[in-house]
């Protein structure tokens, strides 16, 4: 019973987080069209300055904050910098054809991940480092009993849970969530309503940059800072994304949610070293049943 | 006053707008005919700034249109309701119209929940459906929806796109009809474009004849009507 429970709570708490690194990815892609590789190499960024800060003195909230600003700055500079110029040189031979607009800004975020990548090693050096927890992470006790979770764990599911209640209601009741909508759905119609699509799409970046960074701080205490230690968590988040359907903010969540139980069951009940095995499994299963994903629409992108 | 003079408008080696122009008179409705691709839809998608103008000028109430965006665009009062019934089928109707006046939201509070109010009252169909997604509308109540998009901007100038296509005839006429009483009651100017010339030229004032990206006719609504060379040469009836 134990089992079970420590099963579902280790679970859910890892699920919360690719859900958070799902949102990100989601948000980009549907507002820009573009998958972010360098998604994780942000988050890695912005948490090593939240460790740096912490290591001189600094509260964990402070530079949680912090964190989290640097995150949205980044991912706002990412298009400001990099992607809206990109999108500005349709003209130019390389980006005529839309096969080449549509793989450009990917490479292009692959790029933006070995800078990252490489100016943490050089700015922080390369070896790894802990990241702290603002409450405990050893089992909780409650009168004496070992709780099957921790109070990490308890945090952990409560911050993501009121991230997604905080999006959500900016997606469905305010004007500058309904202009993101529009937008994302269709781009001529929105300029002709008076949306500035292009503010909106750097406005994308920004929510999924903070997300990710999020996601960053709550997946390093488990697995130590170093400049690649976010690759794997993208990797899943990004296998969760497609589980739930690329283009459905409920679909990567939900997909993220599920593959951290699956991994949590395969860790619990067989063995980690299965672990990669179970996740593509589910991952073929789910493409061969629903190819668009469990919440995706079946509207197939037009190249 | 919308006057548009030597406009080009190209796709690649195409000119699909070959030197137009005209005037769209200030309250009054003109209308754009032509056959299938005599570029009746990239005059408006020009105007409103969605395709870029190789060359020639459009000025509205004596400010240049040229490379200006559509958002920049339909802030100085001209909207846009573009072909084939164009509302966002994932959002409901009350979103749709409401995305129309997003952008003067803040400033504008209490005139845009009357604008709002007002098309309900046009369309007193929208009203019924408003929690509904657009998608599960029918093409008229779509075309109806698209327009209210479209007057919750608050335009002086309207510019429709084939309003008729794809719809019963019965439908067309209500909706032409609203156009009609919209332009006469307030003042809107509109410029209609259709590939159903009798419909169009029933109701507007004055009769913009496209062929091949030039203008052949431009003549008063009656006239074109009228004329039964031209329709036998340009419309094929």
């Amino acid at each position: 019973m134990d089992q079970l429970l420590s099963a579902i709570f280790a679970g859910t708490s890892r699920g919360a987080i690719y859900a958070l690194v799902a949102l990100g990815i989601v948000l980009v892609w549907r507002g820009a069209g573009v998958i972010n590789f360098a998604q994780m190499g942000q988050a890695m960024f912005s948490t090593y300055v939240a460790s740096n800060l912490i290591m001189h003195g600094t509260s964990y909230w402070v530079a949680f904050v912090v964190a989290l600003i640097v995150g949205t700055v980044l991912g706002a500079a990412v298009d400001l910098l990099v992607m809206r110029p990109l999108s500005g040189k349709r003209s130019s031979a390389m980006m005529a054809s839309p096969a080449m607009r549509g793989t450009i800004p990917v490479i292009a975020s692959l790029g933006i991940l070995g800078l990252l990548q490489s100016a943490a090693g050089m700015i922080w050096a390369a070896e790894e480092r802990g990241f702290p927890t603002p409450v405990n992470s050893l089992g909780l006790s409650i009168n004496g009993n070992v709780m099957p979770f921790t109070a990490f764990d308890i945090f952990v599911i409560g911050v993501v849970l009121f991230t997604l209640f905080v999006t959500t209601i900016f997606f469905q009741k305010t004007g500058m969530g309904l202009a993101m909508r529009a937008s994302a759905l269709n781009p001529e119609v929105a300029r002709l309503s008076g949306i500035r699509t292009s503010s909106v799409r750097t406005l994308s970046w920004a929510i999924s940059g903070a997300a990710s960074s999020l996601a960053g701080l709550l997946v390093t205490p488990s697995a130590n800072l170093s400049p690649n230690t976010l690759d794997l968590v993208l990797i899943i988040g990004f296998t969760a994304t497609v589980i739930g359907g690329l283009d459905s903010l409920p679909g990567g969540v939900i997909g993220g949610f599920i593959l951290g139980l699956v991994i949590s069951f395969i860790n619990v009940y067989d063995s980690p070293s299965d672990v990669f095995l179970a996740i593509l499994a589910f991952l073929l299963l789910v493409l061969l049943v629903r190819p668009q994903g469990l919440l995706g629409s079946k509207e197939v992108r037009r190249v | 006053m919308l006057k548009i003079e030597n406009l080009v408008t190209e796709y690649g080696a195409v000119k699909a707008l070959d030197g137009v122009s005209f005037t769209a008179v200030q309250g009054k409705i003109t209308t754009v005919i032509g056959a299938n691709g005599a570029g009746k839809s990239t005059l408006l998608r020009t105007i409103s700034g969605l395709e870029r103008a190789k060359s020639g000028t459009i000025s509205w109430a004596d400010n240049s249109l040229i490379g200006k965006a559509p958002e920049s665009i339909v802030r100085t009062g001209i909207a846009h309701v573009p072909e084939g019934h164009a509302v966002i089928s994932q959002l409901t109707v009350a979103e749709n119209i409401e995305m129309g006046a997003l952008f003067r939201r803040r400033k504008h509070r209490t005139d845009v929940k009357q604008a709002i109010e007002e098309v309900y009252e046009l369309f007193p169909r929208l009203a019924e459906r408003n929690k509904q997604l657009a998608g599960s509308l029918s093409g008229g109540e779509r075309q109806m929806l698209a327009i209210s998009r479209a007057l919750v901007s608050r335009p002086q100038l309207l510019l429709l796109d084939e309003p008729s296509l794809g719809l019963a005839p019965l439908v067309v006429e209500q909706i032409i009809q609203t156009v009609n009483d919209l332009c006469r009651k307030s003042g809107l100017t509109v410029l209609l474009v259709e590939q159903n010339a009798n419909t169009a030229l029933a109701v507007a004032d004055y009769g913009v004849l496209l062929s091949l990206g030039k203008v052949v006719a431009n003549l008063p609504a009656a006239e074109l009507k009228a004329d039964a060379s031209l329709r036998a040469a340009y419309l094929g009836y």
